[in-house]
């Protein structure tokens, strides 16, 4: 028997090789496959709780209060009218130069806040900004 | 262990075997079935030898057979052995010998040290070893005094060839190593390509987790998908509120200037003073590239654009 299937040494060496090429391909397909149904959902998951994440990083911003407050101090008290009650702002910039106008614009539009209202109009030299917003 | 098999000596005399070891024997021939030569070659590696083999023997052999060859290295030289794998085959199968029982195949020349006594071969032939060769002389030469000797398992030289074709294979030896070579790369690859898979898995999980201890307000599935969608909302909507306002600041330039701007949560206006036609039309083409709403004020060069958010 040992001698018989000495005869057939070659054939059995390569059908064991075959059959260790047919095992890692049974594995990795198997991997693959829980990858794509268990770990893709795994992966949207993740995906999707990163977003949440970072959506609610800049827009549920603790300290957004603080920031919408600097906006006061931008330029001189005697130019703005401001009126804050809890999460909502409303303010009235009046005689802006363009540099004055243009900060304000850059700060308004770098706040996480929901923009209600805008109001910009221009009276020969100045600005007047008239702002809404709540958070 | 191949070296452990008995070791049979093929001649020409030998008689028919009734039967071989079950577990195989290895064979060592006389040179009766190969030529030998010693040449001292400034080669280093067998390989090398093997190829300049066939040179050495030109005008030896026959040139109607097809010679394989073997090479070793001895002390000082090298010693080549030209031999033909179809006459000992059918040789050995003539004496009762079945391939497939045949482990490994030597050659009386390599073990050439240990024949300190000639081996009988038959009624009239011995073996001897003359000056470092092996040779097949008759018996009649050898001395009186001269004890012959027999060759045992000790005589088992340590480098032997397996005698190709002695299985049924369809495939030869080299044939399947290399095969069975590439199967087992390819193997391994996909192993390591799997257990990648794996890993990529448990990173994520883990990922996943730490975030989760660092907002465990997100738990909830449900908790997170409200979140999600109020925020994705008041995102899409304030973006576009945004680029709208960098847009518009785009259409400032020399000779346009913003007078007026209205913005809420569904609309927009602005108003631009143009100093000139070029100016007014050049803002025109800004707005129509944006798809904004265009009219043009009556007795000037201003221009309202407008649109919905």
């Amino acid at each position: 028997m040992i001698q018989e299937l000495k005869a057939y040494k070659n054939e059995i060496i390569v059908a064991l090789a075959l059959l260790l090429l047919l095992i890692a391909l049974v594995y990795k397909q198997g991997k693959v496959s829980s990858v794509n149904s268990v770990g893709s959902g795994a992966n949207s998951s993740l995906q999707e709780l990163k977003e949440v994440i970072a959506l609610k990083k800049v827009w549920g911003d603790k300290k957004i209060t603080k920031k919408v407050e600097k906006l006061q101090k931008i330029v001189t008290p005697s130019k703005v009218k401001w009126s804050l009650k809890g999460k909502k702002l409303t303010a009235t910039f009046k005689n802006l130069s363009s540099q004055e106008f243009n900060r304000i614009m850059i700060k308004i539009m770098n706040l996480a806040v929901e923009l209600q209202k805008l109001d910009v109009s221009k009276t020969e030299t100045s600005y007047q900004v008239e702002l809404k917003c709540k958070w | 262990m191949e070296n452990d098999k008995p070791l049979i000596l093929i001649h020409s005399q030998m008689k028919y075997l009734s039967s071989t070891s079950p577990e195989g024997v290895n064979i060592m021939l006389t040179p009766q079935f190969y030529t030998t030569k010693r040449e001292s070659l400034p080669v280093q590696y067998a390989y090398q030898a093997k190829r300049i083999a066939p040179s050495l023997f030109e005008g030896l052999l026959e040139d109607t057979q097809d010679y394989k060859y073997f090479v070793q290295k001895e002390e000082n030289d090298w010693l080549f052995i030209a031999y033909d794998t179809e006459k000992i085959k059918s040789f050995l199968t003539s004496k009762g010998l079945p391939l497939a029982n045949i482990s490994k195949m030597y050659f009386a020349e390599q073990s050439s040290a240990l024949f300190k006594a000639p081996v009988l071969l038959g009624d009239n032939d011995a073996l001897v070893n003359i000056d470092g060769t092996m040779t097949v002389i008759p018996q009649m030469v050898l001395q009186a005094d001269e004890k012959p000797i027999k060759i045992n398992k000790s005589f088992t030289p340590k480098k032997g060839l397996a005698l190709e074709g002695r299985s049924k294979s369809l495939i030869s030896n080299t044939e399947t190593y290399t095969l069975a070579a590439i199967l087992v790369l390819f193997s391994v690859i996909y192993f390591v390509e799997g257990s990648r898979y794996g890993g990529d898995d448990a990173e994520q999980e883990a990922e996943m987790r730490l975030l989760l201890e660092n907002y465990p307000s997100l738990e909830s599935n449900y908790k997170r998908e409200s979140i999600a969608s109020k925020y994705k909302m008041i995102d899409k909507k304030e973006r576009k509120k945004r680029d709208v306002i960098k847009t518009l600041s785009h259409m400032i330039f020399k000779g346009s200037t913003l007078t007026s701007l209205t913005l809420n949560d569904k609309t927009f206006q602005a108003q631009f003073a143009c100093a000139d036609v070029s100016t007014s039309n050049k803002v025109k083409d800004l707005a129509k590239k944006e798809k904004f709403n265009i009219s043009p004020i009556s007795k000037s060069n201003d221009l309202k654009i407008g649109g919905t958010l």
